[in-house]
């Protein structure tokens, strides 16, 4: 039966292609389609897609005319709308001189699918899929010296029933460049296969930040692949909220020395919400930092799901990894799990993680309430507490207040249900 | 008027009988001294007048100013204005003091049909309450309890008491763990609240507490039950001949 609904995607990526081609869509004709994992898979054990691989889905023709995308948060940002997965030019600002937008021609492309299969995410659904069926690869660039002073806003959006979105992004920054992105997805519709490289060269550094939003139907199998150069930095903070399903599957590789790494995260979930942060990191080379930090609220009967890996080479020696994952549950039907594997090779290493599941404490919930403070409120502020040190910590200042606002929506939803789930 | 009304108060705790039939009754303007030895219930009677989970009654009643108690939820019966000076004060990491603080105190102004005060007037008033408490801004910047000593800990929750005005305070060992000059700064806080409209209960140990916050009335519990009530002269013969005496005579 898996097998079957394998082939049924496939094809229907495979009739896609010949249909994008008559629409002169640019694509890449991938020729080792992979399908669905299978549940056996490890790194799909904890997460299975077996709702979805039951779905009718195809990939969808974009739709040129669609226009409701996501206004920007900062007035002063530079924005960039991709909808059904196409990049909209219309939709979007011009780029400042320092940057450069483009799309890649055919030789680029396999270029591109090369340095992909190179990754660890040759395997991941959505790198096959993505790119067969994406419309476009974009390619945004930062020239060497250029530092972005706004922040670069990127929203995805769009989608349709029982439709797959394949946006496929290449982010480069050159030498000593600098930049700080939002990426937001608000997707209606079934399944989005956002698809992402990043190369940061030689002293370059890139804050980002990511927020899942998408409709409560909706799947995101997210892939981000990170490569960065020696004295280079990445910072990473993912927010996911929303979605019925949705998976941020990042692979960082640490390629140069004196490179810096965060990839924190928060899951807020409610429902039957299944949320999941995977990463892998890793360090081939000596005298690099990485660091997680993941905090997870789950209510309802939702699911939440870290899952890190730090793989540490032979010669990376004085490599600094630590990782850290704590989950508050809300509810009694909810479930987290984490998952937190190190693989060290070298000898000359700090590496520590740790990871921790409970529920609000008592005590302290107690605490506020003798104070005239109601529970609801009180869980608020507790929750609000074991997620502040995070975003203040992780995410860039003209943007903490929007995330806290976000994340507080999120809590809203879920906090107002506890005694219910709790009777 | 009675503001505080405890009759007959039968409570359990896993199975065990701790209160066996505390009777209180706590007039506008008064100020009531509960003491005891370990074990005897002191402690168990504070939580239940709050409300925590678990301190249910098993019969008898509870009446903050004419209305039932057991009717309310903690929080209700904060705003309705019970208040209890912890004699552990909880820490609460991420939380900024001042934020706690107005959120307690709207809370209640809510309640009272008061206007809530907005941030900058909240700040300035924190702060003249403060002062008097000599708790330092630096301290309301600071997570709720974490890091503070002993002494500030009491001197927080007296402040709390400060600020939301409450009909009946309920004090529990609030003496605990403070030195000599703490305590003045601590008594000093509560005597300066002392009115004809409200009410305070202070639950002790030790006599010590009482030569600054001179009660009223001194009840003696033991066992679950008060023993014995008179003025202020009990908790002498208290310190003088020790509880074990006084059980016997009783």
């Amino acid at each position: 039966m898996q097998h079957k609904q394998n082939n049924e995607f496939i094809n229907s990526v495979q009739h896609h292609v010949n249909l994008f081609e008559e629409k002169n869509f640019r694509h890449i004709a991938c020729n080792d389609l992979k399908g669905w994992p299978s549940p056996l898979a490890e790194t799909w054990r904890l997460s299975r897609l077996g709702s979805l691989t039951r779905k009718k889905i195809e990939p969808i023709i974009p739709d040129l005319k669609k226009n409701n995308y996501l206004k920007n948060i900062l007035k002063s940002s530079i924005c960039i709308n991709f909808v059904d997965g196409c990049y909209r030019k219309d939709l979007s600002n011009k780029l400042p001189d320092g940057m450069n937008l483009t799309y890649l021609n055919d030789d680029e492309c396999l270029n591109f699918l090369n340095k992909i299969k190179n990754t660890n995410l040759a395997d991941h659904p959505s790198t096959n899929s993505s790119l067969s069926c994406t419309p476009s690869i974009i390619k945004i660039s930062l020239k060497s010296n250029f530092h972005l002073k706004d922040m670069l806003e990127i929203v995805y959006s769009g989608g349709n029933e029982n439709k797959s979105v394949h946006p496929v992004l290449f982010l480069e920054l050159n030498k000593n460049s600098s930049l700080s992105v939002v990426e937001r997805f608000s997707h209606f519709g079934s399944l989005i296969m956002p698809l992402q490289l990043t190369e940061i060269a030689e002293s370059a550094s890139l804050k980002s930040i990511k927020i899942y939003d998408d409709n409560i139907n909706t799947y995101n199998l997210s892939a981000h692949s990170v490569l960065l150069s020696k004295k280079s930095s990445y910072e990473s903070f993912s927010l996911i909220k929303g979605g019925e399903f949705t998976r941020s599957e990042t692979h960082a590789s640490l390629k140069g020395e004196n490179a810096n790494l965060n990839l924190s995260g928060v899951y807020i979930s409610g429902t039957k919400q299944h949320h999941d942060l995977t990463t892998a990191i890793y360090h081939n080379v000596p005298n690099c930092t990485s660091k997680q930090i993941v905090r997870g609220v789950l209510g309802g009967e939702s699911t939440g799901v870290f899952q890190g890996k730090v793989r540490v080479a032979p010669n990376a020696q004085k490599t600094d990894g630590q990782q850290m994952s704590k989950a508050i549950l809300l509810s009694d039907k909810a479930t987290a799990n984490a998952k937190p594997e190190l693989e060290i090779y070298a000898d000359d290493v700090v590496c520590a993680h740790g990871a921790t599941i409970g529920e609000l404490d008592d005590e302290q919930l107690f605490y506020l309430n003798s104070r005239g403070i109601s529970k609801d409120k009180a869980r608020e502020i507790l929750i609000k507490a074991f997620l502040e040190d995070i975003i203040t910590e992780s995410v860039d200042q003209r943007l903490c207040e929007f995330i806290f606002n976000e994340a507080k929506v999120g809590l809203s939803s879920i906090i107002n249900k506890v005694d219910k789930h709790k009777q | 008027m009675s503001l505080l009304k405890i009759k007959d108060a039968h409570l359990r705790l896993d199975d065990k009988l701790i209160l066996k039939g505390v009777s209180l009754s706590v007039n506008a303007g008064e100020v009531h001294a509960i003491m005891g030895p370990n074990g005897s219930g002191k402690s168990t009677m504070s939580y239940m007048l709050a409300g925590r989970d678990g301190y249910n009654l098993e019969s008898g009643e509870l009446l903050l100013n004419g209305n039932l108690l057991t009717e309310m939820s903690p929080d209700e019966r904060a705003r309705s204005g019970l208040f209890l000076a912890f004699q552990y004060p909880v820490e609460l990491p991420g939380v900024g003091g001042m934020s706690f603080l107005r959120e307690a105190v709207n809370s209640r102004r809510k309640h009272l049909g008061l206007k809530e005060f907005d941030h900058l007037e909240f700040v300035k008033e924190a702060r003249k309450e403060a002062s008097k408490m000599f708790v330092k801004d630096e301290m309301l910047k600071r997570s709720v309890n974490v890091g503070f000593s002993g002494g500030e800990k009491k001197r927080f929750e007296i402040l709390q008491m400060a600020m939301l005005k409450p009909m009946v305070s309920i004090l529990d060992e609030t003496d605990s763990g403070l030195d000599v000059d703490a305590l003045k700064i601590v008594s000093d806080g509560v005597n300066s609240q002392r009115s004809e409209s409200n009410a305070i209960v202070v639950i002790t140990h030790y006599q010590r507490l009482l030569d600054y916050i001179v009660p009223d009335f001194v009840h003696i519990l033991s066992d679950g039950a008060i023993i014995k009530s008179g003025g202020p002269e009990l908790a002498l013969e208290v310190e003088k001949n020790g509880y074990a005496g006084m059980i016997n005579a009783a």
